[in-house]
């Protein structure tokens, strides 16, 4: 076992609240190191909406978390500008919705308050006509609806630019790193045992522990015999590898609840469930009744949403915290810094509960309670400072297509994801072949990403540059990654080809519980595309 | 408390809604709406296009139809129906992309084994990105 110099904090946890919190931290001039037992934002954050909103809904329950969330919503738009776009609602009434026009628009009158927050406009109320006229795949009869302006991110991309940041200014990181034992020493805890990719443990020192590690959050609070209580809810969503409708739409789904089908740049999220967890948090399957109930709600107001055919389903576990009695959704989205030291854990502090939205602002409350317990004075700078790739404003993607060799449409994408470093990936690669042409991904991003990103498998891949993420679900592209990748990191043949198959049998799991009868025949083609891949040992 | 204290400041929200309602007079939203989201690049399609859309959606990128024509503009025929009509929000910023000669594009759907209609695919990518 190896033993590393000491850091001033170790960070467990690489959603995107860890990932804040590592950046928060070394922005502070401290030592961090951060460990992800999976991969950066695998967890919750990648299972999210892809949104970061202001939280309409909380307006009936506690008007500070939407203030709060629509200000932090408002820092991360700016510091993350090439990560982020505008997602316009149109929310339906419908004649017996739980909400009446009326109702509806108030609320959305007094979002407007909180609204240029985080660089937002204002509602518009639209007629029935109106309504059909921007909207024509909505139901013929509905009474109005209103519309909210929120924003969509990548939510893969805003972990990895936290961890890229905190990583120039002099943290470390490490995925696929499992810890496997918080150290103590006279009830004070002093570091952590982990495990590495590759096996090998190692041991590292640090004066305070963060536990960021979200719905995992009381397992690790449990190794230093501390406390952590939530009450977790599953959500899945449905994910079409289109954008189907022109602008995102609510619905009332039977229990009234409200659904969201968001409209993103490419793709659309349908969802989201949210039900009381009890299984187990690394085994979190889609069953098919809950994706019924969403095409239930969605049919009312989009009837044609059964004639679109998904691609897979996403699911994931918010890290709520605890309260009894409350019906789910009616459970606060607040979190709570919590230092452990009164429960014989001194030098552990956990961050648990809140939501995307605000995971600045839970970095910076988190960092401020470390750096009190270190006495460390450091202004936080997050909210100010661009995250990479907003430094400078960005080629022209028509410019950057014709200078590099690439469609501008690829050039595009990639400016999503890399913002103004985009030249930078293409230059890396030497190479202009695109490789996954849904999405589409150049070959050079993927070197890029393998070389520079810490993509280590083929399921990295698809987070941090969405290879396979398009229509085909990789048919046409898992095997030429898998060369590409295995080449960077020195895969043999065989591990290439077994990284494909692995790659293909995960992501069914998620396209199962959606395809129809279309989808089944598609699916069919497409096995015929990856027949090497699937039938090797005659499983899916 | 909090949940009270919510409740009663939308109730009254409410009602000076309602008053408000009483007092003014509406007036059409669309235009402002559809101007506010343009420099977004949010396209809409229109209420054929719409109608057709679940069809225009379906390709798996299995390349075929790459095998029975070539290229709309500079682009790969499959690309056209597999990410450019995934993507019709800032279709306007790369309009480059699909301008120019096209081919049989009849033919080329005739290969699809999924059935995507190839010209209407193409039609509405190109008035999107031009509008």
């Amino acid at each position: 076992m190896s033993v590393g110099s000491p850091y001033d904090v170790v960070v467990i946890g690489g959603g995107i609240t860890g990932a804040g919190v590592a950046r928060d931290l070394s922005l502070r001039g401290l030592s961090v190191l951060l460990l992800e037992k999976g991969d950066y934002g695998a967890g919750t954050t990648g299972a999210s909406s892809w949104m970061i909103h202001g939280g309409p809904r909380y307006l009936e329950f506690d008007w500070d978390t939407t203030r709060l969330s629509c200000q932090d919503a408002g820092h991360i738009v700016s510091i993350a500008r090439n990560l982020v776009y505008r997602v316009v609602f149109v929310i339906p009434v419908l004649a017996h919705d739980k909400n009446n026009i009326e109702r509806m628009e108030t609320a959305m009158e007094v979002y407007d308050r909180f609204q240029p927050l985080k660089k937002s406009h204002p509602h518009r109320r639209l007629t029935a006509q109106e309504a059909l006229q921007v909207e024509p795949g909505l139901a013929p009869d509905l009474v109005g609806a209103v519309t909210m302006e929120e924003w969509g991110v990548d939510p893969h991309r805003l972990v990895f630019a936290n961890i890229q940041d905190a990583v120039a200014h002099g943290a470390s990181a490490f995925n696929h790193t499992r810890v496997t034992e918080l150290i103590r020493d006279a009830g004070k805890v002093i570091g952590v045992r982990y495990q590495g990719p590759d096996g090998a443990t190692a041991e590292a020192r640090a004066k305070v522990v963060v536990n960021a590690s979200g719905p995992w959050s009381p397992e690790v609070a449990a190794m230093a015999g501390a406390r952590v209580e939530l009450r977790p809810a599953k959500g899945i969503h449905i994910v079409y590898p289109h954008r189907i409708s022109n602008f995102s739409i609510s619905a009332e789904s039977v229990d009234g609840r409200d659904l969201l089908m968001v409209s993103h740049a490419g793709f659309t999220l349908l969802g989201t469930t949210d039900d009381d967890f009890y299984g187990d948090l690394d085994s979190v399957d889609v069953v098919e009744d809950e994706v019924e109930y969403l095409l239930q709600a969605f049919e009312r107001v989009f009837p044609a949403i059964r004639d679109y055919r998904p691609a897979r389903t996403t699911t994931g576990v918010r890290p709520t915290l605890f309260k009894w009695r409350r019906y789910e959704d009616e459970l606060s989205r607040r979190y709570a810094v919590l230092d452990h030291a009164g429960e014989g854990a001194d030098g552990l502090i956990s961050i648990v509960g809140g939501k995307l939205s605000m995971y600045r602002l839970m970095a910076e409350e988190t960092s401020d309670a470390v750096c009190q317990k270190l006495g460390h004075r450091a202004p936080c700078e997050t909210a100010r400072r661009p995250l990479p790739g907003n430094e400078s404003e960005v080629t022209p993607p028509g410019e950057l297509a014709a200078r590099c060799g690439i469609p501008a449409l690829a050039a595009m994408k990639l400016q999503s994801r890399q913002g103004s470093n985009a030249e930078k990936v293409l230059d890396e690669g030497a190479t202009s072949r695109i490789l996954c042409r849904c999405e589409p991904v150049t070959e050079a991003e993927l070197v890029y990403a393998a070389r520079h990103e810490q993509v280590r498998s083929l399921a990295d891949a698809f987070r941090r540059v969405g290879v396979a993420a398009g229509p085909c679900a990789g048919a046409a592209c898992i095997l030429r990654s898998a060369e590409v990748i295995g080449r960077e990191l020195g895969w043999s043949a065989e591990q290439r080809f077994d990284a494909a198959r692995d790659f293909v049998r995960r992501s069914w799991l998620g396209r199962a519980p959606v395809l129809g009868r279309s989808g089944w025949a598609q699916e069919e083609l497409a096995q015929g595309a990856l027949r090497g891949l699937m039938v090797a040992d005659g499983t899916r | 408390m909090g949940r009270a204290d919510s409740l009663a400041k939308l109730a009254f929200a409410y009602g000076v809604h309602l008053t408000r309602r009483r007092l003014a007079r509406p007036r059409p939203q669309v235009r402002a709406l559809l101007e506010t989201n343009a420099a977004d690049g949010i396209r809409a399609l229109t209420a054929d296009e719409r109608a057709r859309h679940p069809r225009l959606t379906t390709c798996i990128n299995c390349g075929l139809c790459a095998l029975a024509a070539g290229r709309v503009g500079k682009t790969r025929l499959p690309d056209l129906a597999s990410s450019y009509m995934r993507l019709y929000a800032r279709l306007g910023e790369v309009s480059g992309d699909v301008e120019g000669e096209g081919p049989d594009l009849v033919a080329a759907a005739a290969v699809c084994p999924v059935g995507v209609p190839l010209a209407e695919v193409a039609e509405v990518v190109r008035r999107i990105s031009r509008s």
